[in-house]
């Protein structure tokens, strides 16, 4: 065990001093060690010497000195088995967490609004036996996921067009304009006077808010493609066709991505606000049915399904974007 | 090397000549009558046969309408030149002299407003494959491999997709860049992304090569090697260049005929014949380079004067 303590801890305290001096300078990188550091001052110089002693090198060491050197010795196995991302970020969250459970039970929230979290894991935990969570989660995930996928396969085709055809640009711009500015929301109330207030009026609302910020950035992808290599490709004699398939697609793939992962994001924002106004099932209708029925607990739980949902969803979509664009340098 | 020691020549003597200059000793036993300090100035004088004319630019003009101006931008005017067939012509003109309004123009990728352009003897209507551009900026295609760029303009030939790739090996091997294949622009140096731009353009085989001061944004040192590499190549695939710099130095260096043009709207100044007994050793250090190099400067400073005084004035 002392071992393996002392050899990355002596390692770390080498690693801490000055670079190895060459001999003229040797004298003075000395001093240098003796005047940063302190306590361990005379390990350092000795511990080359005695390399068949480590019982002795560990007791001069103090925790304070090894505690550091353990845990670096740790980051750097973290780092290893690249757990670097987890460990960076985990703390915040572990913070939250524990802020969440404390608040309540110090009485510094109200717990009857603000249960702690161990309670609304077991209540998370209760509607996952019984089975309500999965049917919620799976009405939201499919209307989401259709007006989504409806939103890609049509807008993604139109900003195509609109990004590469003026004429098509000037006749529909000033429509696009005016329904670009009207908020989804507002009309929410027209889709299910029209549609009723089943699933189709909730699948077109997601597939209006999806709409915008594909189609929007599908045009501007095919607009702001490097002039240069337009012109390189018409140089080949390149035709507006393999020029298109050729050059403009591949260079606006990204920034169609970018707008394919906004439109991720606010599926599920906007199908939520439409199952707290009308339905009888889907995440936004626990949520809201929890709260009316005062089952706190149980509201939160759909909250954090809800955020967790949303978490799953933008990091499939930037696994699928970065698969689609690994030439990109940023 | 030696081919383009005298390969300055007109015409279809230029083959001639340079075949003979590479047959080194055989030469006299080759042709036993005649010396070869008879041989060049006959041939020098000798006029260009229409038939050896590569690119014929017969009065060009270019005027182009700028918005919020009633006065017409005018780029080129009375532009006359003719490039021959296998030559390597430098192009060179104060900023702004329309040097690259005037390759656009050869390359198809605008047409003229006057006269025309002539492609061995037909006049150009659209870009082609029978011209290849090498760009400052190299284009290369961000998302392709530099074995998948140099295929992009073989795919734009149908050539089958094999021999495309068979092809872009060899190429990117004549640049010197064997075991890049698989790299991406971004993964490589300026200079690495010029030579996968060069080989591009060779690759589909146009006979004609149209380069836009390909090498204005590397270093010092990799525009000599660079250069050096260009001649090489250009040696071994006969290609006939038009090369626009702003380098008086790369011009006398690369060309075999030297172009000034005028500050805007430009129109050809002068040609200067650059000949060179040898080009071994450091070429630069010539004192035979530094007249050239003088001469040209000569013509270029009061464009350069010219040029500025012009712009003060738009301004």
């Amino acid at each position: 065990m002392t071992d393996i303590l002392a050899a990355p801890a002596t390692g770390a305290a080498r690693g801490d001093a000055p670079a190895p001096a060459s001999p003229t300078t040797q004298t003075q990188t000395q001093t240098q060690t003796q005047t940063q550091i302190p306590a361990p001052a005379p390990v350092s110089p000795a511990a080359p010497e005695s390399p068949k002693s480590p019982e002795i090198l560990e007791a001069p060491e103090s925790p304070e000195t090894s505690r550091p050197a353990r845990l670096a010795g740790l980051a750097r196995l973290g780092r290893r088995v690249r757990l670097g991302p987890l460990v960076r970020r985990a703390p915040a969250v572990v913070l939250l967490a524990a802020t969440w459970e404390m608040l309540p039970r110090t009485g510094a929230v109200d717990p009857v609004f603000v249960p702690p979290l161990s309670e609304v894991l077991r209540a998370w935990y209760d509607l996952l036996l019984g089975g309500q969570l999965l049917e919620h989660f799976q009405a939201s995930l499919v209307r989401s996921l259709t007006g989504f996928g409806l939103a890609v396969v049509l807008a993604v085709p139109l900003g195509l067009a609109i990004g590469w055809y003026r004429p098509v640009a000037d006749f529909l711009s000033p429509v696009l304009e005016i329904f670009r500015n009207t908020s989804a929301v507002a009309l929410l109330p027209v889709f299910i006077l029209i549609l009723g207030l089943g699933e189709p009026s909730k699948i077109v609302f997601v597939f209006y808010a999806c709409s915008w910020p594909i189609l929007l950035n599908t045009v501007s992808g095919v607009r702001t493609v490097e002039p240069l290599l337009v012109r390189s490709a018409r140089s080949l004699g390149l035709g507006p066709l393999s020029l298109f398939r050729k050059v403009i697609l591949p260079a606006a793939v990204p920034t169609i991505f970018t707008g394919i992962r906004l439109a991720g994001a606010s599926s599920i924002l906007v199908l939520l606000f439409a199952e707290m106004v009308g339905a009888k099932a889907g995440l936004g209708y626990l949520v809201q049915d929890a709260q009316f029925s005062f089952r706190i607990p149980d509201m939160y739980a759909g909250i954090i399904t809800i955020s967790a949902l949303g978490l799953l969803f933008n990091l499939l979509l930037l696994a699928v974007e970065r698969r689609f664009s690994t030439w990109r340098t940023t | 090397m030696s081919a383009h020691a005298t390969g300055g020549d007109t015409g279809g003597e230029t083959l001639v000549n340079g075949a003979a200059a590479r047959l080194g000793g055989f030469r006299a036993g080759a042709f036993p009558r005649h010396s070869p300090a008879a041989l060049a100035p006959s041939s020098a004088r000798t006029p260009a046969a229409p038939s050896q004319v590569k690119i014929g630019i017969r009065d060009v003009g270019k005027v182009f309408r700028t918005r919020g101006s009633d006065r017409p931008f005018t780029a080129v005017t009375g532009v006359d030149l003719d490039v021959r067939e296998g030559e390597f012509l430098t192009l060179v003109g104060p900023s702004g002299c329309g040097k690259s309004t005037l390759l656009d123009l050869i390359a198809g990728l605008t047409a003229p407003t006057d006269g025309e352009i002539l492609i061995d003897g037909r006049a150009v209507d659209g870009p082609g494959l029978d011209r290849g551009i090498v760009f400052q900026q190299y284009a290369l295609l961000p998302w392709r491999t530099a074995l998948a760029n140099i295929e992009f303009g073989l795919e734009a030939k149908a050539v089958p997709r094999r021999e495309r790739r068979e092809r872009a090996r060899h190429y990117l091997d004549l640049v010197g860049l064997a075991g890049f294949e698989h790299r991406y622009p971004h993964e490589l140096s300026g200079g690495m992304r010029q030579r996968v731009a060069i080989a591009r353009s060779l690759a589909f085989d146009p006979d004609v090569l149209l380069m836009d001061e390909p090498f204005a944004a590397l270093d010092a040192q990799t525009r000599e090697s660079l250069q050096e590499e260009l001649l090489r190549v250009w040696e071994k695939t006969h290609k006939t260049v038009v090369f626009i710099t702003h380098g008086i130095d790369e011009a006398v260096y690369l060309g075999q005929r030297v172009a000034v043009m005028t500050s805007r709207p430009g129109r050809i100044k002068e040609i200067v014949d650059v000949r060179f007994d040898s080009r071994e050793g450091d070429l630069r250090a010539d004192p035979v380079f530094g007249e050239y190099r003088h001469h040209v400067w000569s013509l270029l400073r009061n464009e350069v004067a010219a040029g500025r005084e012009q712009e003060r004035t738009v301004d």
